[in-house]
């Protein structure tokens, strides 16, 4: 689902639904009773500046305190060095050297969504920094493969309930000469594809595919691919969609059940 | 549009991470710009900070967000929390 939100006086119809939308996700999420939870997301060079552009990343603190942007509240959360160290193993044996990262202040890419469907922290997480802000970011490819990994390690090495939430915007052009624009044709493909067990499809666009039809900050429906791929042929349901030029994105949210 | 020189990059995410640094350049513009390399042509763009200048500079996007939040903040503020209400449900239990 879509990671953040914005004022709800430009479209309160829309707001509402983009917000009662989010809730059922956490509604869901919590239902499920995980014992743990990962969040696939960005930073927005706070934490990851282009100084060093390592495209993914993996939290293995034991907490972490979020950054605070947005007026997100500091209030310290659990994190799962154990399974996040097991996993940067396993990832190693499989094709993937994954970066861990034991300094994280999360900003609002993983706090704000972490804050809607863990409320309290009180499910243990686990922080995945898929790093489309970088310069030259991860491929769409490369993205299923790694959520492929992840799905592998948890059926195979890990006794867990895991919920993963890919958790990022659909088409934006942030603060580009397009800004404001939103492509409703490819937000609803992405949507299409994944809850009708198509995801897979979408690991065969390139990244120059994706920021021309979604912008840049688009990129973040990578997220979107990751969680997929950790249930490949899982159909699904869309939670919300709305195409909010006032927001200056596409606002979505679905569910897949492995 | 090209990506602006990592020099500019550099100055935006030393700003964002030290308080003292945004204070200097507040004060003494030029001079930080001179620590950092920054080119007449960079400086004028940078010195107009508007989204247009940033883009035509080729600023990464959540650099100039960082960018305009820093100039706005040394003005009239930073706002409200885009976030305020939700987090208002949220603390509420709704």
């Amino acid at each position: 689902m879509s990671h953040v939100v914005f004022e709800p006086e430009k479209c309160p119809d829309k707001a509402a639904r983009v917000w009662a939308g989010m809730r059922e996700i956490a509604r869901r999420i919590h239902s499920l009773d995980p014992d743990l939870l990962i969040i696939a997301t960005n930073d927005h060079l706070n934490n990851f500046t282009l100084a060093l552009q390592a495209p993914f990343i993996v939290g293995v603190a034991d907490e972490y305190i979020p950054l605070g942007d947005m007026g997100i509240p500091k209030t310290p959360f659990p994190g799962s060095r154990e399974f996040a160290d097991g996993f940067v193993r396993f990832a190693a044996t499989a094709g993937f050297d994954v970066a861990r990262a034991e300094e994280i202040a999360p900003d609002h890419g993983f706090a704000f969504p972490n804050l809607v469907v863990n409320p309290g922290g009180r499910v243990p997480v686990l922080p995945f920094y898929i790093n489309v802000a970088n310069d030259i970011p991860p491929t769409p490819a490369r993205v299923w493969a790694l959520g492929g990994v992840l799905r592998d390690f948890i059926t195979r090495e890990r006794v867990e309930r895991v919920v993963v939430l890919g958790a990022g915007g659909l088409s934006h052009w942030l603060c580009e000469p397009e800004q404001g624009r939103v492509n409703e044709a490819f937000d609803r493909m992405v949507i299409g594809k994944i809850v009708s067990g198509r995801g897979r499809e979408l690991a065969g666009l390139t990244s120059e595919e994706i920021r021309r039809d979604a912008g840049r900050s688009g990129l973040e429906v990578m997220h979107w691919i990751f969680a997929a791929a950790t249930v490949p042929h899982a159909r699904g349901e869309e939670i919300f969609y709305e195409p909010m030029p006032e927001w200056i994105t596409g606002m979505g949210g679905i569910a897949l059940t492995p | 549009m090209s990506p602006a020189p990592y020099r500019v990059h550099r100055l935006i995410q030393d700003l964002n991470r030290d308080p003292r640094l945004v204070v200097t350049f507040e004060s003494e513009p030029e001079t930080v710009f001179a620590q950092y390399g920054i080119t007449d042509a960079e400086r004028l763009l940078l010195r107009e900070g508007t989204p247009r200048a940033l883009m035509e500079l080729g600023v990464h996007p959540n650099l100039q967000m960082k960018f305009l939040r820093i100039r706005r903040a040394a003005g009239v503020g930073g706002g409200p929390s885009p976030l305020a209400s939700y987090l208002r449900d949220l603390a509420q239990g709704k």
